[in-house]
């Protein structure tokens, strides 16, 4: 049974594209075939997070249109074997899609794939409610402050409302959260809301943080989305929470403040001689 | 049914006009006479004026077992006070037949079901105008329960709004803002857990979250806030 799922998060720059491509890779690098879908119609970017951005000849626009068919428009991922890569048009805007296209496409996907990843526009728009309505799970995608808070609020409430599961009465759309860029000595500095601050609002079941990284940046701008760095704590997170994604359970990391070494001295000369003078 | 143009004027004479004109109804609760007219009689010395002409519809309901109903008595009783009998309502078949023969005309015809046969609802039932929401109320949500009390066992995120006719019970955490008595009910109240609501209002009077913050309320307490004297307070119970 195909699963689709939709990465959403009503603000813009939180990170959906970034979170789209790494989970695209990581579900098929373990074996699953897996599509990836750009929704934003008019300003498209997954392609070029996925490095493929030279290839696109087709795009889902055309596909819906019948000007090509889903073959000639699906672009094979370079690094990963079970992976395609369904390009936005540039050049049209939300308003071309449809919803009977787009049921169109994601039954024909269907039959071949096993995972949807449908990458949703910012907004609360037509784009982003036509890319979560077939979905059989989210993954809201926040940042630690409060206005993407808010915004996920609001787009948690569109998905138990406005997607085909909640209009037919079956079991609702299954929502996970995904915190990116989070920094937990920022956190300690009281600088950003923690996960406990977010999920008291939000409260639906955590599927990763994501460390603010540099490494985020720079894969986005090589091509290489950032999962594929498994050197970075950023690549990291991301390949646990795919792994979490797909039903393990995998401790949460880099969700303490890194502390250098000269720091944690001090720290510790400080609290010594806090406890002399209470002593004394 | 009348046709249309019976309705109308059409260069007729007179005309036929749908009206509800003000008149009294003189509930019958003790069938004696005497008594009646004796209590009649000191009413009108206290307002002599408020019977003057006023036209009178009797209604004798309350009383079961008034067979014998005695219209024409009654009737000249009330014309010699000055009011004007002009007809009967809700009596039973042998008391409809009293009022034709005292010249009174039954005025229920228009009602055929008789009241006995009319389901008597249960009182231990929930009024169906209550709503109970579950899920949590997200930013941009809005539940309304339009007639009577709204219920949330979950959180109502900033953003959100609820609305009632009557009062707002909130389990959760209320964040976004609550309305009740939205119709006008100053009766109306709203109990909540915890207070970090956005707006509350009760009959259009409401207080804003800076407006709340000065108003010290225990942690963790259950909170009514209710309106009294034109302004809203907040208590914990």
């Amino acid at each position: 049974m195909t699963k689709i799922i939709v990465i959403t998060s009503g603000k813009g720059g939180v990170g959906k594209t970034t979170t789209s491509a790494s989970f695209a890779v990581g579900i098929a690098n373990r074996g699953h075939k897996t599509v990836v879908i750009d929704f934003d119609i008019g300003l498209r970017n997954l392609d070029l997070i996925m490095g493929c951005e030279r290839r696109v000849v087709y795009d889902f626009v055309n596909v819906i249109r019948g000007e090509a068919n889903l073959k000639q428009a699906l672009i094979r991922d370079k690094h990963v074997k079970d992976l395609c890569i369904l390009a936005a048009s540039q050049t049209r805007d939300k308003d071309a899609l449809t919803m009977e296209g787009v049921e169109k496409v994601l039954k024909e996907l269907s039959e071949s794939f096993d995972y949807i990843i449908c990458d949703s526009p910012a907004g609360i728009e037509r784009g982003a409610q036509l890319a979560m309505y077939f979905a059989d799970m989210a993954i809201v995608v926040t940042n630690p402050e409060v206005s993407s808070v808010r915004d996920s609020d609001r787009i948690l409430g569109l998905l138990a409302s406005k997607t085909r599961r909640a209009e037919e009465g079956k079991e609702a759309v299954s929502e996970h959260l995904l915190l990116t860029r989070y920094s937990p000595d920022r956190v300690s500095r009281g600088d950003m809301l923690s996960l406990a601050d977010v999920n008291d609002i939000l409260a639906i079941p955590v599927l990763g943080v994501i460390p603010e990284s540099q490494a985020v940046l720079r894969g986005s701008n090589a091509g290489i989305p950032v999962i594929m760095d498994a050197e970075s704590d950023a690549g990291q997170a991301y390949a646990d929470a795919v792994a979490r994604l797909l039903g393990e359970e995998v401790p949460h990391r880099f969700m303490d403040e890194k502390v250098h070494w000269l720091k944690r001295m001090f720290r510790f000369r400080e609290k010594a001689r806090h406890e002399n003078t209470k002593s004394a | 049914m009348l046709e249309r143009k019976w309705l109308q004027n059409n260069g007729r004479s007179f005309r036929f006009k749908a009206s509800f004109s003000p008149c009294l109804i003189l509930e019958i609760i003790q069938p004696d006479m005497q008594i009646i007219q004796k209590e009649l009689a000191e009413l009108a010395q206290h307002a002599p004026r408020f019977f003057n002409g006023s036209s009178v519809i009797i209604d004798p309901q309350k009383i079961s077992g008034w067979d014998k109903a005695d219209y024409e008595t009654l009737k000249q009783l009330l014309l010699s006070q000055g009011l004007v009998p002009i007809g009967v309502r809700g009596g039973n078949a042998p008391q409809e037949e009293a009022a034709q023969l005292a010249g009174l005309p039954c005025l229920n015809t228009g009602k055929s079901a008789p009241l006995e046969i009319v389901p008597a609802v249960p009182e231990n039932t929930l009024r169906e105008t209550t709503r109970l929401v579950t899920s949590p109320v997200r930013s941009g949500m809005q539940q309304h329960a339009r007639e009577g009390d709204l219920i949330v066992t979950s959180s109502v995120s900033a953003g959100a709004e609820l609305v009632a006719a009557g009062h707002i019970h909130v389990y959760g955490v209320l964040r976004g803002r609550a309305l009740a008595g939205a119709n006008g009910n100053k009766d109306a109240c709203i109990f909540c857990r915890t207070l970090e609501a956005e707006l509350v209002s009760i009959a259009g009077y409401y207080l804003t979250k800076e407006e709340m913050a000065s108003i010290p309320t225990t942690p963790s307490s259950i909170i009514q806030i209710y309106l009294q004297n034109e302004e809203l307070h907040i208590r914990t119970l």
